[in-house]
Formats: structure tokens, C-alpha cells, sequence
């Protein structure tokens, strides 16, 4: 009987458990994807030459856990919610507080129990599905990734079982504790905009200085270290609190005494905003961190992605050279892309030398890094500078020579003379390519089929600017991975938070706009408020998160040579998801709560 | 005053289910005028059809056949902005569970039909003070609806019904949710906005005390209205008896 009582009250709302069940599923996998990081040192170790990182995942995971909980209290009570009134129902029939007590526990730990299974299923598909797209993407060797990770799943569910076992506890004892009429009636009591205007103050005030402290705190990483993460960590986190707590009440207070509040369905909207103004101030803040860290965990992720073709690019100017080619090399060759220039030059060797025609050199000069001043620059060799440039050049244009030209120099000759020399002819083509990350396929199987023809065996032999790609790839694909998987991760927390705040108070909401239909409001108008307001929920926490990570990118500067250096890129693709995300939420609470046609 | 009825109902019925499922004929051929300046009452017992009849006067349902014209204009073609601004202008609502907003204080709510029409702030402070007067809330306009008992959230939504000035006041059991001194107070307060301001009045009760206050009385049941009974020249207590005896009859 319990059983059938305590899983009717499911049936009976499914839609509002879809949601918070989904909501839930969403945080359990996030917080798995994060684990099956956070908690793989061996992976940790191998994809980052920097120390800090797991100590960076070390407060990541404290930050998600409290991100985390307030999700799970803030579900916790919308299934309360749901309840109390089925509950206090069973109480005036007669049911006694321990059977109640027991209905919740059941209830509660039971929905918390499968939304972890399932959230952990989900997030080891998750897992796997952006690992793998990262690792192909990125040509990452992500060594030690592994998408199911026993630590990972026993964390999550020791993390979550914890939180809904002390949850049905809460929700048992507070349920006991109020009075019965008053649970029968809890849907639809206002919060009054009643704080005084010295409290708004300090708190703005408090607010202010926090964040003032966290953002000063990463820009002296280096000499607070760790402690440095700690306090930006905590003082940030109630910094965005208090600010949004602050400055929305203060904000609707003010634009409720406008002129502005008085015209359409403003003071609505203003209203809608107010009224459960404590639980939107705590979301909106975890949508800023969730924002933040998406954004930063994004941004972060091609700051070290753009380093590797920066870095590569400093090794050598040609991206690829064939040495006369053989058909495998030239079907290879064909499949480049974005080639922005080819060079070709021939080459006679005989016992001594690999010569070069002068006047080719001349038409087109060869190209080399030169390091000059603390900077590295290309430069164009030719006949006339040769001489001062031929140690380097002996050494760099290593790819315009194969492993049996071991014993031979270069040596530059005239058109004249190179055209009389005997020995065998053979020409070098130099590729330089737009994009090398888009080209690694090809240029890797060009890199081998010339290896293969011309019995090179080592990357020193080769010379091709391949391997340093591979090496600083190494270096960096594995930050770049983690920054792009805990994006992805952070990301699908934040449309998940969004989504179960808006969607949780639809059904309340619903009534609200159907009275306003029957009182002669334009359906144009409520559409008009619904965006406004779900625009609100929107824009806030986004504006804060990009000041977030505009001060959080001062923490890389000393592992990023330019951490502000290209902010569009990411910026824009946030930008365009968030709005993308935003029109489909509104889309989606308005077919829930207005009726295209009032006819009861 | 004016010739034309001020609610014109023409042979209206309407029947719930589709054509090939179980049906149900809820209404089934209902016509009558309210007079402009009227206070007329509509009784039944429960499932006799008259919230079906009252849904579709005010434009919240639509009629399976016949028309609905208010104020001259045929009602049941309206869609869209027009409804929704016929609505807004046209018919003021008294519900018997209220339907205020509980996200605006009692003096939000009923200025909310004037804000909708960007009317300027002073004008509605003004219009919300003189209905608030009138209905005797003056004191409680910036309680919010939970704040309030039962009797002062129904003078709110008749506040807000009146603050438009609309050609008919529709009321569905505006007493239903109310003890019995709330109850008489309301009623006392719409039958001297009948009298002094001239607002017709549609009320749709089963109960007999509060349809005593009403001039003229149809008994609706299985859909179709029954007998009518109109007030005259009786006091109020041989009406009241009147319309006891006859739902004594006509019940049966």
C-alpha cells in the first residue's frame, strides 16, 4: 500500500518528474564526466606538464560539489512541492508521522537512486562520445582516458545516495514540523520585497569586496599558490551570490516605482521576477559559475589549442616537402587542403654535394627561422645571403635531403653551372598549408610514404615539421582536452539548470497566464513578458560569467602566451549557443504555459 | 437608454465529446436578453449546465450552435487580439475561486486591465482609489492576495472587473468561497453598483440567497431554462420565499 501510494504520487505528475528526473540525470552525469578526470590521476599525470593541474581538479570538484548540492536542494524542494500536499493530505486521513516519514524516505531516495544509475549511464555515453570526438579532433593521445571509470561511478553514487538520504531526512523532519493547513496551502505565498535598504546595501557592499578579493586572488597565483584557487574559489562563489541577491532586489524595487512598471504587463513580469526572488537569486548565481567555468573551461581549451600550430610554427616554415615523389606520396599530396603555397626546386647530387640552382633560389627564395632578438623570424635566403645563412640552412632544410645524402653538403651553383652538372636530377617540393591541424592525415601519410621511400628511420633524419607537431601536440592536445571536455560538461549542466528552473515553475506559472487570458491580456503581450522574463534569467548570470572569466584568464597567463590573445573565437560560439538555448526555453515554456486558445 | 439587450444568447448548445466518442449535450437550445441595466440570475443545480452557459457568454468556450452577441456584437467569432481585447474591454469576471494574481499586491491587480492599455500612471492610481472606495478596500490595496480573507479578495476581483467600466459584469458563484456576512456584503455592494451606476449584472449561483438580489431569475436545468421569475414589486424576503418554493418544484 505505501509502495503504491508513494509511486502514485509519481504517475499522477509525470511531466513535473520528467523534469526534475532529467534535471537530475544531468547532474549526476556531469558529475561523473568530471570525476572520470578529476579523480584518473595516471591520466592527469600524462596529459599535463603542469604540477598545479590536479589540484586545479581538486577545486573544481569542491566547486562542482557545491554547485551541486544547491541543485539537489533546489530539486529536492520542487519534489517537495509536489508533495505536500498529496502528504498533508494523508495526514488529515489519518496516516501517522512515521509512515509519512517512510513514504518520503522511499520517495525521495528512490528517485535520487535512479536518476544516479541512469546519470551515470548517461555520463559514461557522454564520456566516451566527447572523449572520442576530442581525440580524433585534437589528434590527442588522451594516454590513460578511460570513458568508464570504477573510481568515478563509486564517487557518484556514494555523492549523490549521501545527498538524497539527508535530503528525505530534511524532508521528513520539516514536513512533520508544519502545521498541516499550511502545507495544504504553500504554493502561493508571496516573498515580499521587504529587505531593508541597509542590508541590500552591505550586501552589494559585501558583494563588491569579495569579488574584488577573488579576482585579485588569481591574478597572484604565483605567489599565493594554492591558498590563491581556495579564496578565489570561496570568495567568488558568494560574491556572485550576494551580488545577484543585492542588485535584483534593488533593480525590481526600483523599476516597480517607474513609470516603466505601470505600462502593459511590466509590473507582471516584474512580479513574476519577485516573487520567488531567494530561489532565482541562488540559481542565477550557480548559472554564473556555470557559465564562467564553461566559458573559461572553452576558452581555456583553445587558448592551448591555438598555441600548437603558434608553437609548431616556430620550428619550421614549410608545413611539408616531398623529396621526388613516388605515386604513393603524390595520391597524398593530392589530398592537401587549403594549400597557400608550393614551391619547387630541383636538386643534382654527386659525391659530395647537393646542389641547388642559384636562380631559383633567386625567383624563390628558401625559407628559414631565424632567431633574432628574442623572437623568432623568417627569413629568405638566397644566393646573396646564403653564405652567412648556410650553417642553419644545412641544418633546417634537412627535409630537401634524404638519409643517403648523409655525407653531402649544400652547395649553391648557377643556372649555368647546375645545368651542366651530370648527376641525377630530382626536385623538392616545399607545401605550406593553411590549416595543419585540418591536414594531419595527409601530411602524416606523407611524412610516411616519403620515410618509406627513402629509408628514413628517425624523426631527426626527417626533419618534417610533422614531428614537432606530434611533440607539442603531445605537450598541449591534452590541456586543450580537458579544457573542451569540462566545457562540454559545464555547459550541459548550465542548460540543464536553466531548463529545470524555468520548467519546474511552469506548472504554477501556467494558472497565472491562463488568468490573464481570461482577463482579456494579448496573447502578443504574454509572449512579450514570458520573454522578458526568462531574458532576465538569462542575461544576468551571462553578463557576470563573462566577468568572471575575464578576470579567471589572468590565472593562465603564465601558462598561456597570450590568454586574452584570442577571446572572439570562443566568445562568439558561447554567445551563439547561449541565444540558441535561450529561444528554444522560451519556445518551450510558452507551449507549456499559454494556451493558444482559451476555451476553458 | 439603450434599445439593444446588453447580452443576446440565441438558441446556444453545446455538446462535449467528439462526433464518433460518447457524447454529451450540455446545452441544449438556451435563449435570452439581459437588459442593459439588468441584474439578472441564473440558478441550477450542479451538472445543469450553467457554467457551461456562463463559460460561453464570456467568451472562455464556444458554443457547439446558436450565437452569443454582447453590447450588439456577436461574440462567438472572435479570435486572437480581438477576443482578447473584447475581453479587456467588454466583460468584466468575478470567479468563484478568485483568480487574482497572487505575484501582485490587491492594487496590481486591479490596476493591471489599465496598465495593459498604457494608461498613464497617475489615471490609474486615480481609477483604482475611486473602485477601491467604492468597494470598500481602500485599506488593504497593498496586501497581496494571501494577505487577504475571502470577502476582501473577491471585492478585488470585483475591483478589477469593474476598474474598466465594462458593458456586463459576469459572476460564477462570486459568493461560493465566502462566509455569509462576506457573502451579503458583496452582494449588497454589486446590488448598489446596479442601482446607482447602472452595471449590468449576470450572476450565476445555486444558491437562493444570492440570487434573491437579482431582478429577474431563469432556472436552468438539463440544459435548457426553465421557469423565470422576476422580483417586481416583492421584497426581498417574499422573493427569497418565492424562489425556495420554486426550486422546490422545480428540482423535482
Amino acid at each position: 500500500m505505501l509502495r503504491k501510494l508513494a509511486l502514485g504520487g509519481i504517475r499522477s505528475r509525470f511531466r513535473d518528474y520528467a523534469v526534475l528526473f532529467s534535471g537530475l540525470v544531468i547532474a549526476s552525469a556531469v558529475f561523473y564526466m568530471f570525476l572520470a578526470l578529476a579523480t584518473n590521476t595516471a591520466f592527469l599525470k600524462s596529459n599535463s606538464f603542469i604540477a598545479l593541474t590536479s589540484f586545479v581538479f581538486y577545486f573544481g570538484e569542491v566547486l562542482l560539489v557545491i554547485i551541486t548540492v544547491v541543485y539537489i536542494v533546489y530539486a529536492n524542494t520542487f519534489l517537495m512541492s509536489m508533495r505536500q500536499r498529496d502528504y498533508a493530505m494523508f495526514m488529515m486521513l489519518g496516516a501517522k508521522g512515521r509512515k509519512i516519514a517512510q513514504l518520503i524516505f522511499i520517495e525521495t531516495v528512490s528517485v535520487g537512486l535512479l536518476a544516479t544509475v541512469v546519470g551515470t549511464g548517461v555520463g559514461i555515453g557522454l564520456t566516451t562520445a566527447a572523449g572520442n570526438l576530442l581525440i580524433n579532433m585534437l589528434h590527442a593521445p588522451a594516454t590513460h582516458f578511460n570513458p568508464v571509470w570504477g573510481p568515478a561511478v563509486l564517487w557518484t553514487f556514494v555523492f549523490f545516495l549521501g545527498m538524497f538520504v539527508l535530503a528525505a531526512f530534511v524532508n521528513a523532519g520539516k514536513l512533520l514540523k508544519t502545521p498541516v493547513l499550511q502545507l495544504l496551502h504553500a504554493d502561493t505565498t508571496p516573498n515580499r520585497l521587504q529587505q531593508k535598504r541597509s542590508v541590500l546595501v552591505l550586501q552589494a557592499i559585501g558583494a563588491i569586496v569579495l569579488l574584488a578579493i577573488g579576482y585579485w586572488a588569481m591574478t597572484q597565483l604565483g605567489t599565493l599558490q594554492l591558498m590563491g584557487i581556495g579564496l578565489a574559489l570561496v570568495t567568488i562563489v558568494m560574491g556572485t551570490y550576494l551580488l545577484f541577491n543585492a542588485s535584483l532586489v534593488a533593480l525590481i524595487a526600483w523599476l516597480k516605482r517607474r513609470r516603466f512598471a505601470a505600462r502593459g504587463l511590466h509590473n507582471f513580469t516584474l512580479s513574476q521576477l519577485s516573487f520567488r526572488i531567494r530561489d532565482y537569486t541562488r540559481i542565477l548565481a550557480v548559472v554564473a559559475m556555470l557559465f564562467a567555468l564553461a566559458l573559461g573551461a572553452i576558452t581555456v581549451g583553445l587558448g592551448f589549442q591555438a598555441e600548437i600550430p603558434a608553437l609548431v610554427n616556430q620550428q619550421a616554415v614549410y608545413d611539408v616537402v616531398t623529396v621526388a615523389p613516388n605515386a604513393a606520396t603524390r595520391r597524398q599530396v593530392a589530398k592537401l587542403t587549403g594549400v597557400t603555397a608550393t614551391q619547387h626546386y630541383q636538386e643534382k647530387t654527386d659525391r659530395h654535394y647537393v646542389y641547388l640552382d642559384a636562380s631559383a633560389l633567386a625567383r624563390h627564395p628558401v625559407q628559414l627561422m631565424d632567431y633574432q632578438n628574442g623572437k623568432t623570424v623568417r627569413v629568405k635566403v638566397t644566393a646573396a645571403n646564403w653564405e652567412k645563412y648556410a650553417d642553419m640552412a644545412a641544418q633546417q632544410l634537412s627535409t630537401f635531403r634524404v638519409p643517403a645524402d648523409a655525407d653531402r653538403q649544400f652547395k649553391l651553383v648557377p643556372a649555368a653551372r647546375f645545368a651542366q652538372l651530370a648527376g641525377p636530377m630530382r626536385t623538392v617540393t616545399t607545401y605550406q598549408v593553411a590549416d595543419f591541424g585540418a591536414n594531419y592525415a595527409p601530411i602524416k601519410a606523407i611524412v610516411a610514404a616519403q620515410a618509406k621511400q627513402h629509408d628514413i628511420k628517425s624523426a631527426t633524419q626527417s626533419g618534417q615539421k610533422f614531428y614537432s607537431y606530434e611533440l607539442v601536440n603531445g605537450m598541449f592536445s591534452g590541456l586543450a582536452f580537458m579544457g573542451f571536455f569540462l566545457g562540454i560538461a559545464f555547459l550541459a549542466m548550465l542548460a540543464s539548470t536553466l531548463m529545470f528552473k524555468i520548467l519546474s515553475g511552469a506548472s504554477y506559472d501556467a494558472k497565472r497566464y491562463l488568468m490573464l487570458q481570461k482577463i482579456g491580456v494579448r496573447p502578443r503581450l504574454l509572449r512579450a513578458s514570458v520573454r522578458q522574463e526568462i531574458g532576465a534569467l538569462f542575461l544576468f548570470p551571462g553578463l557576470l560569467g563573462v566577468v568572471h572569466v575575464l578576470f579567471g584568464l589572468k590565472m593562465f597567463t603564465g601558462l598561456l602566451r597570450h590568454p586574452y590573445g584570442n577571446l572572439l573565437v570562443p566568445f562568439s560560439i558561447f554567445i551563439v549557443l547561449y541565444v540558441v538555448y535561450y529561444l528554444l526555453t522560451v519556445w518551450l515554456y510558452e507551449s507549456i504555459v499559454i494556451h493558444r486558445d482559451v476555451t476553458a | 437608454m439603450q434599445t439593444q439587450p446588453v447580452v443576446s444568447v440565441k438558441a446556444v448548445t453545446k455538446t462535449y465529446g467528439k462526433p464518433n466518442q460518447k457524447q454529451f449535450q450540455a446545452l441544449k437550445g438556451v435563449t435570452f436578453d439581459v437588459q442593459p441595466g439588468e441584474f439578472v440570475g441564473i440558478m441550477g443545480a450542479s451538472g445543469s449546465g450553467k457554467t457551461t452557459l456562463l463559460n460561453i457568454l464570456s467568451t472562455l468556450d464556444r458554443p457547439t450552435s446558436g450565437t452569443v452577441a454582447i453590447n450588439g456584437r456577436a461574440v462567438t467569432g472572435l479570435t486572437g487580439n480581438a477576443l482578447a481585447d473584447f475581453r479587456a474591454h467588454q466583460v468584466g469576471f468575478i470567479f468563484q475561486d478568485f483568480n487574482l494574481l497572487e505575484n501582485l499586491t490587491a492594487r496590481e491587480n486591479i490596476a493591471l486591465p489599465l496598465a495593459l492599455q498604457n494608461m498613464a500612471t497617475k489615471a490609474q492610481r486615480d481609477a483604482v482609489d475611486r473602485v477601491a472606495a467604492t468597494l470598500g478596500i481602500a485599506e488593504v490595496l497593498d496586501h497581496y492576495p494571501t494577505e487577504l480573507s475571502g470577502g476582501q479578495k473577491q471585492r478585488v476581483a470585483a475591483a478589477r472587473a469593474l476598474v474598466q467600466e465594462p458593458a456586463i459584469l459576469f459572476g460564477d458563484e462570486p459568493t461560493g468561497a465566502l462566509d455569509s456576512t462576506s457573502a451579503k456584503d458583496l452582494l449588497d455592494t454589486m446590488a448598489s453598483l446596479n442601482r446607482e451606476q447602472g452595471v449590468a449584472i449576470l450572476l450565476v449561483t445555486h444558491d437562493p440567497f444570492s440570487a434573491s438580489y437579482a431582478q429577474r431569475i431563469m432556472f436552468i436545468k438539463d440544459g435548457q431554462i426553465g421557469t423565470e421569475l422576476v422580483h417586481g414589486t416583492k421584497s426581498q424576503e417574499e422573493f427569497y420565499q418565492e424562489i425556495l418554493q420554486t426550486l422546490g418544484t422545480f428540482q423535482q
